[in-house]
């Protein structure tokens, strides 16, 4: 991963950036604004003006349109890169769709994702998984754009430092040794089997280490109630018929 | 009042209107018709002006129908594993030619790419010949179902040392066969046959073929959406 890319990943907090080099601040960057836009480079660095926004969307719009054309008379020469070795499912031009889920309030929902030549494009439900019937709602269908955001946690992060696992595992040995009560470790709800005993490995390397889940909207209440109603802890599902 | 233009230049004038407009006006029809209608603008036939594979690689000897198909007499669906079940025909992985050419020839400088490419798992790149916009759906699966077969839209392929285009590939050619399909269709055992030539009673024979295999009315295969999707 190179420097920028670890600068961008732990850049935390509210701050407005136009570029990557910006979000960045290499001082590569810094140099260039302070040398090509000497008159404006306050403005620039500055919180977006009125003026400079209308310059920038208007510069945008211009390129837009002219990247669209095609000046061209030919079409330009493309090229077909096949594989080297082919994967064995891998029919290029059509879709491949793998079982996958996404833990919702605490609990896996199977899910079907699509995807082209490896790269996924599409989530839907999956109609053999009890939990999704082949439905899915809003959440689902955007958890998509979760793959390819750029703020996508891809390694190990310290107080939004990056780190290692190495570093990680020496830090959580010295805090086990300098808490009294043992670690606590926070999540949201979770039922995922491998999650589960993961930490099960650590409770039983730390004692007294804690797995506390906590989720600000929870079906909590619910569940107390039928409870007290039931008599067993129980998920009620209307049938509206 | 004297004469502004003598006599003379009526006769210019005349010859502007009567030759020199339409001289511009057949100019103007003959340059729009070559950039926009011609096959020569769309290299159609020219195999020559591309590199196979793409880029200067030293000793590279590209890959030739002409031998593989035409002389070994190899399957189209060998090589291009996609045409009966994907919108893409598939240009074959390094690894098929390395199936026969780590021990055919193995030391062949022509080949040198190819070994290359399969030692250091890179790519090799190919020059597309046949390039639809991006804007437009292709798809080889269905044409191959439906009796189409591959030398009506790719020529004799087993004669080409360099594929070329036989077809400019516009709009007008595509809608001309969806208009009346039968002029083309093929039994299926001779899909990949690429010296196919149409029998005699050809329109009878794929009036019989679009009927067997239920190919949609003309109206219904010029949807705008059918390939603008
Ligand atoms: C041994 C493998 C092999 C076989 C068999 C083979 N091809 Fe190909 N074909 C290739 C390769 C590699 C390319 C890409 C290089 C090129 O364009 O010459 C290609 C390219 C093509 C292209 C041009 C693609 C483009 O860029 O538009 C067409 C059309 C084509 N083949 C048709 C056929 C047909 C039809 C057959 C059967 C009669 C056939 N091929 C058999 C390997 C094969
Ligand atoms: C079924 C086996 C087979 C496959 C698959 C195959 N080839 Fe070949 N290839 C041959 C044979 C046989 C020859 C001709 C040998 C001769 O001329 O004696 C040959 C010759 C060649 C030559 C000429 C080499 C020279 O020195 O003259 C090139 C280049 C070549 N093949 C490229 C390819 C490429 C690229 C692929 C993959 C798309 C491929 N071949 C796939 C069997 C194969
Ligand atoms: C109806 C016309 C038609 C038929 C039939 C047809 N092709 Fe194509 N082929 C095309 C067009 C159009 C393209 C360009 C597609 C593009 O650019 O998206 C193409 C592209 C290709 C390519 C380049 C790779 C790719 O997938 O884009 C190969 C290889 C190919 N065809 C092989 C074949 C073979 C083999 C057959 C016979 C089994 C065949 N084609 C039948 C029209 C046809
Ligand atoms: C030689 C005849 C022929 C040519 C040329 C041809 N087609 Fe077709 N096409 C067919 C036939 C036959 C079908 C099958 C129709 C059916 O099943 O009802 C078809 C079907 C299709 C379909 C699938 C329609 C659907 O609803 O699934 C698409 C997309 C298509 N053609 C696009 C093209 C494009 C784009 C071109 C030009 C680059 C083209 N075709 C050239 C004969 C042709
Ligand atoms: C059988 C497939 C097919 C159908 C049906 C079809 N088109 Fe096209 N269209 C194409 C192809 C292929 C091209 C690309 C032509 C080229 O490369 O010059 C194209 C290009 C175009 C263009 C771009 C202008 C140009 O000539 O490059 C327009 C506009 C267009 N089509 C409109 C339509 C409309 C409107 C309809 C419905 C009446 C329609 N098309 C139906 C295949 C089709």
């Amino acid at each position: 991963m190179s420097k920028e890319t670890l600068d961008i990943q732990t850049n935390s907090g509210r701050g407005y950036w136009r570029s990557l080099d910006d979000l960045a601040q290499s001082s590569e960057f810094q140099a260039r604004l302070e040398r090509e836009f000497p008159s404006e480079a306050a403005e620039l660095r500055d919180p977006v003006t009125r003026r400079s926004f209308l310059k920038l969307m208007g510069a945008s719009m211009a390129l837009s349109t002219l990247a669209g054309c095609q000046f061209a008379i030919k079409q330009p020469q493309e090229v077909i890169v096949p594989y080297v070795r082919q994967p064995e499912q891998v029919i290029p031009g059509r879709s491949l769709y793998y079982a996958t889920s996404m833990t919702v309030q605490g609990f896996g929902i199977g899910l079907l994702a699509e995807s082209h030549e490896g790269r996924p494009t599409k989530v839907e439900g999956n109609p053999d998984h009890g939990a999704s019937l082949g439905g899915s709602d809003a959440w689902i269908q955007a958890s998509i754009l979760t793959m390819y955001d750029p703020d996508r946690s891809q390694q190990v992060l310290n107080a939004g430092k990056p780190s290692t696992w190495a570093d990680a595992a020496a830090a959580l040995a010295a805090a086990a040794k300098s808490a009294g009560n043992g670690i606590r470790i926070l999540s949201e709800p979770n039922a995922s089997p491998s999650l589960g005993a993961a930490i099960a490995a650590l409770t039983s390397t730390y004692a007294g280490t804690k797995w506390v889940q906590y989720d600000p909207i929870s079906g909590d209440n619910a569940v107390d109630g039928a409870t007290q109603a039931l008599g067993a802890a129980t998920n009620v599902v209307y049938a509206f018929n | 009042m004297a004469q502004v233009f003598n006599r003379r230049t009526n006769t210019i004038v005349r010859l502007g209107i009567f030759v020199g407009v339409p001289v511009i006006l057949a100019l103007l029809t003959a340059t729009w018709w070559y950039y926009t209608r011609s096959d020569w603008v769309r290299d159609v036939g020219v195999a020559h002006a591309k590199v196979q594979p793409a880029g200067n690689i030293p000793g590279a000897g590209g890959y030739s129908h002409q031998l593989h198909v035409g002389g070994l007499k190899l399957d189209c669906r060998y090589c291009h594993t996609g045409v009966e079940i994907s919108s893409n025909a598939n240009i074959p992985p390094t690894e098929t030619c390395m199936g026969c050419h780590a021990q055919i020839l193995p030391k062949s400088t022509k080949l040198e790419y190819i070994r290359n490419s399969y030692e250091k798992d890179e790519p090799v790149q190919w020059n597309k010949v046949n390039d639809l916009p991006k804007f437009v759906y292709f798809n080889h699966s269905i044409h191959v179902a439906k009796g189409v077969g591959c030398s009506t839209c790719h020529g004799n392929i087993a004669s080409m040392a360099v594929v070329y285009k036989t077809e400019a590939l516009y709009m007008s050619w595509c809608l001309n066969c969806h208009r009346a399909p039968e002029k083309f269709l093929r039994p299926q055992s001779e899909i990949f046959n690429t010296a196919w030539t149409p029998p005699a009673d050809q329109i009878a024979q794929g009036l019989k073929l679009k009927k067997d295999l239920n190919i949609r009315t003309s109206s219904q295969l010029t949807n705008c959406s059918i390939c603008h999707r």
